[in-house]
């Protein structure tokens, strides 16, 4: 009878919410894991695209001073 | 030649990464749980994509010092390409670990004397490869990028002792007197990420700087042609 009081009572439970530092970590490992090659791959993967699409426009403006050059012997 | 020799790095870089990927996620085993159990994987990539920042950072300085030397297209093309290269490695390393030291310290991030000076070196390469992207290409812009990228490799030595200096959070695993790799497999990992991280970044680099000076000759012809009235601007 005095056990269930004791867990009936406020001050055995919790009454209220207070923000800790460093509380439990519950960020599981393998998802931050799998997070972090992806991040990884994605940077890699953005960086080569961005050449490609530079080079892209190197291109682009070769053929055009290809064009006025070839232009411009015919005239 | 060029491109076979060029083709064929690539296709051995590729097929380096994918077996560094198979060995650390089916082979090397587990750390403890204080160096944040199988997150400490991430490690294995980590450190490599640091050195590979200290690596195009090393491109960057020394194509800089010759640059404000004797300026040539070459010397900015090379400089320009190993702060594009640092930004990379250095997001790859700045991205990869917070998510590691989420499980290790329980933070993603702490003004640790290692991360920051890390961010602000990362910080000023992003300056240059900004300030080439949008400031112009002539050549107070080039001299300015090239004093930043100057700037900024003088600044990794201090990233590297930084530890020993001001202490911090950061391990010490492989330098100042760390315990080291105990398991081969470990070892063996991340002598390969080194390898490869070696392989990617040679080839970035060259890729990158082939791309700069293209367009850098590119633009005098576009200039010269503009001068003979063959083109429109």
């Amino acid at each position: 009878m005095q056990t269930t009081e004791v867990k009936n009572a406020p001050e055995g439970r919790a009454t209220e919410f207070v923000a800790v530092q460093g509380g439990g970590d519950t960020t599981s490992a393998s998802t931050l894991l799998v997070t972090a090659y992806v991040v990884m791959w994605a940077l890699l993967i953005g960086f080569l695209v961005l050449g490609w699409r530079r080079q892209q426009r190197i291109e682009a403006r070769l053929g055009e001073l290809d064009r006025a050059l070839g232009a411009s012997k015919r005239t | 030649m060029r491109r076979r020799a060029f083709d064929l790095v690539a296709a051995f870089t590729f097929a380096t990464f994918a077996y560094l990927i198979v060995f650390v996620f089916m082979k090397t085993p587990t750390a403890q749980l204080q160096a944040g159990g199988l997150a400490q994987k991430i490690f294995y990539f980590h450190v490599p994509a640091g050195y590979a920042m200290y690596l195009s950072g090393a491109v960057c300085f020394v194509a800089s010092a010759l640059y404000l030397a004797g300026p040539r297209d070459s010397r900015d093309a090379w400089a320009k390409s190993g702060a594009e290269c640092a930004v990379l490695f250095g997001a790859m390393m700045l991205a990869s670990g917070p998510l590691w030291a989420k499980k290790a310290w329980g933070v993603y991030w702490t003004w640790d004397p290692r991360l920051t000076t890390t961010l602000l070196s990362f910080l000023i390469y992003v300056s240059v490869v900004v300030l080439r992207a949008f400031g112009g290409n002539g050549d107070a812009e080039r001299r300015f990028a090239a004093a930043l990228g100057v700037l900024g490799t003088v600044n990794l030595p201090i990233i590297h002792y930084s530890v020993r200096k001001w202490g911090g959070n950061h391990p010490t695993v492989i330098t100042q007197g760390g315990g080291g790799l105990r398991h081969p497999d470990m070892r063996h990992a991340l002598i390969m990420g080194f390898f490869a991280m070696t392989l990617l970044a040679a080839l970035l680099l060259w890729s990158r700087a082939r791309l700069a000076l293209s367009s850098s000759r590119l633009a005098r012809c576009e200039e010269e042609a503009a001068a003979r009235g063959l083109l429109d601007s």
